[in-house]
């Protein structure tokens, strides 16, 4: 138990059905894209190791049911969370609106010590789509809204051309990392002193 | 979708008068109730009704009258549930029954949300979900006096409305921060230090032991430091398994039965002692174990065909579980149920149908056409035929003619249904958002349903569109409950094998007659069935059991796939067709899927606890066992756990569970959109 909180960062991602929840977990880990996969029922997650500096560590992704009225499951799936990224798709309004509310209802159930400091991520997915020409949700909008959250850093990503992905997931483990060394001073038994605090300048365009 | 009222509730008339009258019941009997409570230092009761019951059965005597308080203690508000003592009525349930129920301190800081139900006829009722997921039966105001409840819970607690579901209030405890801060680390001793107000109410039973002997320690060193016992019972982790006994008829029963068996069995060997009982039929079973024969025995052990043979199966089956709460025992179990489990036979072919036939297209003998579906299935030609009975859609005792009628009227009706969202203008539809959002969600999930299969293969399929009509239908033939995620998957391999919309949509509707309850807002309905699983896995695999309890794994959240769409993801298309029609045959019994979980969880159960999974690895390991699971051997263990059980296993399923039909389907899927309560 000890050592979990400094090799093992959790991430959920959430947001609408159908914005790509699955595929930009799959781009990230796995490299692929599919146009096949099934809507996901309950929640699933993969896992990746990720160096930063010297350090190794398991990035556990979790993919969650968009529907919501799935969110009575949150409470087992979000706990313990050390980054939440809030995904929508650039060519639907309503799925950008709901981000609020996925945030809420993230902070409402996963309780984090410090709410008001705990760190989510934006993506705005399908950048792709019929090369930009259905898009709805502008990247000023959604940067703004972003900025209005506490400065949420935002990335533009394509699960299908794999653009940006990697960037967005280099952002999100620093961001979790961040979280988990911060939750770690309550456990002054298990804290490494080793452990550099570098990190938090790292270069996400927060 | 996902907004939230904050009510303010001073503003509320109704409000206002409910708490007028809440306040005068409490003078009348508000020092009784103290004197009683007196033990209670420091505690005040702010709401108590009289005659809130619960009906742990569907049978009207068994119902338990009993008073609800809310108590106010320190900064926190905890919730009580006495039955009443020597109530009249229910004569014929026992003290000890009544008492297994009893709800004694529950602070809200462990309650997750509270479901309103206002049926129009009937009373009005309440369903308390705990943080762990379990939820409390629900409790029946006979008086009335729910929304005083709800009113006075706001009072001292942060109550939020769902704006999607205005039944279901959100519980979120924020008066104690610290609280919430310690226990989201997950410190042994931040739980107890931060409920220590509510500890001098909570109960004394305690069978919670950590394997973590160090956070033991300091759990009770905190506890010695404030003079106060039976800390651990505010360990929310000790709630659920609380919660867990109070509903455990089973553990009453074994207790009941152990020291009956125990004489019997006179310490030789006691399983093929119990077994002797059914020797009558089988003869020697003992040489059978030995032999460890599997395909031979116990043809007709399984299915008791008369009465005589089902009072020695329950004989056996309260002898058997005896021998499973003895832990020297559990070996023998195992090997008892590995030797059990009929072979699986061939499926139903067009021949041997129409023996089941009379003249007129009866079926003469359903029980014993349902048997042999259990043991067989059904040949893919047939399908389409054998499922409108086993569905429901056709009853067994009607003949072709009638049949033939019933298809033409149900054909009109659904293109009536249809019409109604069909004939939706763009104009309309502008102003429409709910249709306009379900019909996207629908259209999202279909695309992505069973691709894979020819069926439902490529662009513009007509199916996958047929599949869209069908499901936006039903949105509006039930239109409270709507879509859902994984009903595209249940109506998939009924449109593949029916064809026809209208038959495939009667049929669906017919299936969420008893699967609907698991896509409500609340999800009580999948919610009741991994409750009634874990029941199961206590009974069946104690060391399984005992498992997932040291591993805080018991909301079976891990299982919610297998049980909300029935393994539609667990079994390739073809596999899953056979396996449903297995299940649908409500044969052995209703819940015969929540078997098939306990015997795949038996099966892995040495890795699961070897491997020293946790909730992660668990719901990891479950997901991927998909396209590994062995469908004619887990229906066999299945079958041999279901009978092994017996109506113990039964006891551990609440009625009303899924797919049992519903006994109150007017307020099923009441979802109001009305304000009027808070």
């Amino acid at each position: 138990m000890p050592s979990r909180r400094r090799t093992l960062l959790k991430v959920i991602i959430l947001g609408d059905s159908g914005v790509g929840k699955t595929s930009l977990m799959n781009q990230y880990v796995n490299k692929k894209f599919s146009n096949q996969y099934k809507a996901t029922i309950g929640a699933d997650f993969l896992t990746k190791e990720v160096q930063f500096e010297d350090r190794l560590f398991t990035l556990q992704i979790w993919d969650t049911a968009g529907q919501e009225r799935f969110q009575s499951l949150g409470v087992a799936f979000y706990r313990g969370a050390d980054c939440c990224v809030l995904v929508y798709d650039v060519n639907s309004m309503k799925s950008f609106e709901n981000l609020n509310n996925w945030r809420e209802e993230f902070l409402i159930q996963a309780s984090p010590s410090d709410p008001e400091n705990f760190p989510f991520v934006v993506l705005g997915n399908k950048v792709d789509v019929d090369g930009g020409n259905s898009r709805v949700v502008s990247e000023k909008k959604a940067r703004a809204w972003c900025a209005s959250k506490g400065n949420i850093p935002y990335f533009e990503t394509s699960a299908k051309e794999g653009t940006n992905v990697e960037e967005a997931f280099q952002c999100i483990a620093k961001n979790a990392l961040k979280s988990g060394e911060e939750e770690e001073i309550y456990l002054p038994d298990t804290i490494d002193v080793a452990a550099s605090s570098q990190q938090r300048t790292g270069g996400c365009e927060c | 979708m996902l907004e939230f009222d904050l009510h303010d509730l001073s503003d509320d008339a109704d409000y206002a008068d409910s708490m007028q009258q809440g306040s005068e019941s409490m003078t009348r009997s508000g020092n009784s109730n103290r004197n009683s409570s007196s033990e209670q230092v420091g505690a005040e009761i702010v709401y108590f009704k009289d005659n809130v019951a619960i009906h742990p059965t569907q049978h009207a005597w068994e119902r338990i009258r009993g008073r609800l308080k809310l108590i106010k203690q320190g900064g926190s508000l905890s919730m009580t549930w006495i039955p009443y003592e020597g109530q009249s009525s229910s004569a014929r349930l026992s003290e000890k029954d009544k008492s297994l129920y009893t709800i004694r301190a529950v602070p809200f800081s462990d309650i997750r949300s509270i479901c309103r139900h206002t049926p129009t006829l009937g009373w009005q009722y309440a369903i308390v979900v705990l943080s762990s997921g379990l939820a409390f039966p629900p409790f029946y105001f006979y008086n009335g006096g729910l929304k005083e409840f709800l009113a006075t819970i706001k009072q001292y607690v942060f109550l939020v409305r769902s704006a999607e579901d205005a039944n279901i209030f959100l519980v979120n405890d924020l008066q104690d921060p610290l609280q919430r801060t310690l226990s989201s680390l997950e410190l042994p001793g931040a739980v107890s230090v931060a409920n220590s107000p509510t500890s001098s109410i909570a109960p004394s039973k305690s069978s919670f032991s950590r394997t973590d002997g160090e956070a033991l320690d300091k759990n009770s060193a905190v506890i010695q430091q404030n003079g106060r016992q039976r800390q651990k019972h505010n360990d929310p982790r000790h709630l659920s398994i609380q919660v867990l006994e109070k509903f455990s008829l089973v553990t009453r029963f074994a207790r009941e039965t152990k020291s009956q068996f125990l004489r019997e069995a006179q310490g030789d060997g006691f399983i093929s002692n119990a077994m002797k009982k059914h020797d009558k039929k089988t003869n020697n079973y003992s040489s059978v174990v030995e032999s460890n024969d599997v395909h031979k025995p116990l043809e007709d052990v399984h299915v008791p065909a008369n009465s005589s043979e089902e009072s020695s199966c329950e004989k056996h089956n309260k002898n058997e579980e005896a021998a499973m709460r003895d832990e020297n025992l559990e070996y023998d179990y195992d090997k008892l149920s590995l030797v059990w489990g009929k072979p699986r036979q061939p499926p139903l072919g067009s021949e041997e149908w129409s023996t089941f036939l009379d003249s007129e297209g009866r079926i003469v003998d359903s029980q014993a056409l349902r048997k042999r579906i259990f043991y067989g299935g059904v040949e893919k030609g047939l399908r389409k035929e054998v499922w409108r009975f086993l569905l429901g859609y056709h009853s067994y005792d009607s003949t072709y003619s009638e049949r033939e009628y019933l298809a033409s009227i149900r054909k009109s009706e659904y293109e009536t249904i249809k019409n109604q969202w069909k004939s939706i203008t763009k104009e309309q539809a502008k102003r429409f958002t709910k249709f306009r959002e379900r019909k996207a969600l629908i259209e999202k999930d279909v695309v992505r349903t069973d691709r894979s299969i020819a069926f439902y293969d490529g662009d513009d399929n007509s199916n996958v569109k047929c599949l869209r009509d069908i499901l936006l239908t039903y949105s509006f033939y039930n239109f409270d409950l709507g879509y859902c995620q994984g009903m595209s998957d249940l109506l998939s391999p009924i449109l593949y094998v029916m064809g026809d919309e209208s038959q495939s949509f009667w049929c669906f509707v017919a299936l969420m007659e008893r699967l609907g309850p698991n896509f409500n807002r609340d999800q009580n309905g999948v919610h009741s069935q991994l409750f009634a699983l874990s029941k199961l896995v206590e009974l069946l695999d104690n060391p399984l059991h005992n498992y997932f309890q040291q591993k805080d794994c018991l909301n079976y959240f891990f299982c919610f796939r297998w049980v909300l769409i029935q393994f539609k993801r667990e079994f390739d298309f073809e596999k899953t067709m056979r396996l449903w029609e297995v299940l649908w045959t409500h044969y052995l019994s209703e819940h015969l899927h929540l078997y098939v979980c306990v015997a795949i969880l038996r099966r892995h159960r040495s890795k699961i606890i070897g491997e020293e999974m946790d909730f992660d690895t668990l719901l990891k390991f479950i997901n991927e066992l998909s396209g590994h699971i062995n469908l004619d051997a887990t229906l066999r263990e299945a079958e041999a756990l279901c009978i092994c059980a017996g109506e113990n296993g039964e006891a551990c399923i609440p009625p009303g569970t899924p797919p049992s039909l519903p006994f109150e389907i007017t307020s099923m899927y009441n979802q109001q959109d009305d304000d009027d309560i808070l």
